[in-house]
């Protein structure tokens, strides 16, 4: 399996008690999630939703480029990959445009 | 009354107030969640303990109790869809978005969570675990269920005092349901409501088995069950037999649209509406806040308008943001859109302002101990 190291986002480290960094053994973005899961089970619940498909407002990164597979996280990782698990900045967008429609509630 | 207590769940977090006599002086405890919207918050009658629903765009819902006032929290296990259950149109599997209501049942631990989209959750063991309702996930009306600008919500919950096994809920825009074998099967409760937004074809073809109405908020009086209040998107309406049939309750109000509803747990004759222009302005009518009470249950209907914002009032009372306390007078407490908390301690003659400059307040439930 690919030796990567993944980075949580200031907030996950925050609300959810995550390291800054850590390190993990995975050969896909999947694999990463469920072997941290382990460690940190608050984890699943911050990232994934019910069906555990990665949530609409997180994003993660394998280097510099977006995963092209929210749903099943099959991206391939390779030894010395960073996994950035980040805050999508649209978070928020649903609710302002619910309140500013007045049909939120 | 000893003490009154106040849970003001606002889209930035949860403010609790407490009034050890008198509901006149009132002390406030930090804001809880901060940064989380609180969809709702809830003081358990059985044991004094207070839940929370709280939300967050990226991390989505979780459900929190505290045992000590809402000094400490501890999360419990949150309602979440198995894999692979899917309840909406697209078959993708569903997941929680948010919980709409928390309602404590009858029997120690029983406890009732309505969620977007559209479902009920049920916990026999105080909220260590829950499971789906599968009898209305999959009830033969789903299909003329569909989300309003808020969602599809299970948003009000009645559990009858004189049978633990029968529930009533009601949803936008799902209608009305009832249980009475603790949620194995479910029936239609909507005859007589209007549901201008669906083609009356679908109403004929369903006759009492209607569903998919929208409906905003509902309350069963907990000393007479069968005496219903609701406003729905189309009129407010009252029922006297269970949901079986509605009465259509508006004349003498300004309007049909609205959202918040209160009932007097000590008289079920008496009930407080909050009517808003139309669906499309969600703004009082006039543009002049008023809350309209009455006490000959619909047969007539006052504005109560001393102490609230005077003049131009360009915010909305959602659906859940009048809360109505046990004391005796009875006190109000009514959230705004815009932040404010506006609370009555004689039962809507005289409004005074507890809070400002808040979050939008989307929930404002109360209590009071002897």
């Amino acid at each position: 399996m690919a030796e990567v190291e993944v980075c949580f986002a200031r907030a996950l480290q925050s609300q959810a008690g995550l390291p800054s960094a850590c390190a993990a053994q995975a050969d896909t973005a999947g694999e990463a999630l469920q072997a941290l899961s382990r460690r940190y089970p608050q984890l699943r619940r911050f990232v994934l939703d019910d069906q555990l498909r990665l949530r609409r407002h997180v994003n993660i990164f394998i280097n510099d480029a977006l995963i092209g597979d929210r749903v099943a996280l099959s991206d391939p990782l390779r030894d010395g990959d960073r996994l950035h698990i980040l805050a999508a900045v649209s978070g928020g967008a649903d609710a302002e445009e619910r309140a500013s429609t007045g049909g939120w509630r | 009354m000893s003490e009154a207590g106040v849970l003001v769940s606002t889209r930035k977090g949860l403010l609790i107030g407490r009034s050890a006599g008198g509901r006149s002086q009132w002390d406030w405890l930090p804001l809880a969640f901060a940064g989380w919207v609180c969809d709702y918050a809830a003081h358990d009658p059985r044991d004094g303990s207070l839940w929370a629903a709280v939300s967050h765009e990226q991390w989505g819902p979780r459900l929190h109790r505290s045992t000590d006032g809402g000094e400490t929290w501890e999360e419990t296990a949150t309602p979440a869809f198995p894999e692979g259950v899917s309840i909406e149109a697209d078959g993708g599997g569903d997941t929680v978005r948010n919980i709409w209501t928390i309602q404590p049942g009858a029997r120690a631990g029983e406890l009732y969570a309505g969620v977007d989209p559209g479902a009920l959750f049920i916990s026999r063991d105080g909220a260590a675990s829950w499971q789906l309702c599968e009898s209305l996930a999959n009830h033969p009306t789903r299909g003329s269920w569909m989300a309003g600008a808020a969602g599809l919500s299970i948003h009000h919950i009645s559990v009858d005092p004189r049978d633990p096994d029968r529930v009533l809920i009601a949803g936008s825009a799902t209608g009305c349901f009832v249980t009475r074998d603790g949620g194995e099967s479910w029936t239609t409760r909507n005859l007589g409501l209007r549901a201008l937004h669906l083609p009356p074809e679908m109403m004929d073809a369903f006759s009492e088995e209607a569903a998919g109405h929208c409906i905003h908020s509902m309350h069963a009086h907990p000393q007479q069950p069968d005496r219903i209040w609701q406003q729905n998107h189309w009129g407010q309406y009252r029922s006297d037999d269970g949901g079986e049939s509605w009465i259509d309750i508006g004349e003498g109000l300004p309007g049909e649209f609205g959202f918040a509803t209160a009932i007097d747990p000590r008289d079920p004759d008496t009930a407080w509406y909050v009517p808003l222009d139309q669906d499309q302005a969600r703004m009082p009518r006039g543009g002049e806040l008023a809350v309209f009470r009455t006490r000959d249950a619909g047969a007539s209907w006052e504005p109560l308008r001393e102490g609230l914002p005077p003049g131009a009032f360009h915010q909305t009372i959602y659906r859940q943001a009048l809360g109505v306390d046990g004391g005796d007078p009875v006190g109000l407490y009514m959230g705004t859109s815009g932040g404010e908390l506006l609370a009555s301690a004689d039962a809507g003659e005289r409004w005074a302002t507890l809070r400002r400059h808040l979050a939008a307040i989307v929930a404002v439930r109360a209590w009071t101990l002897d």
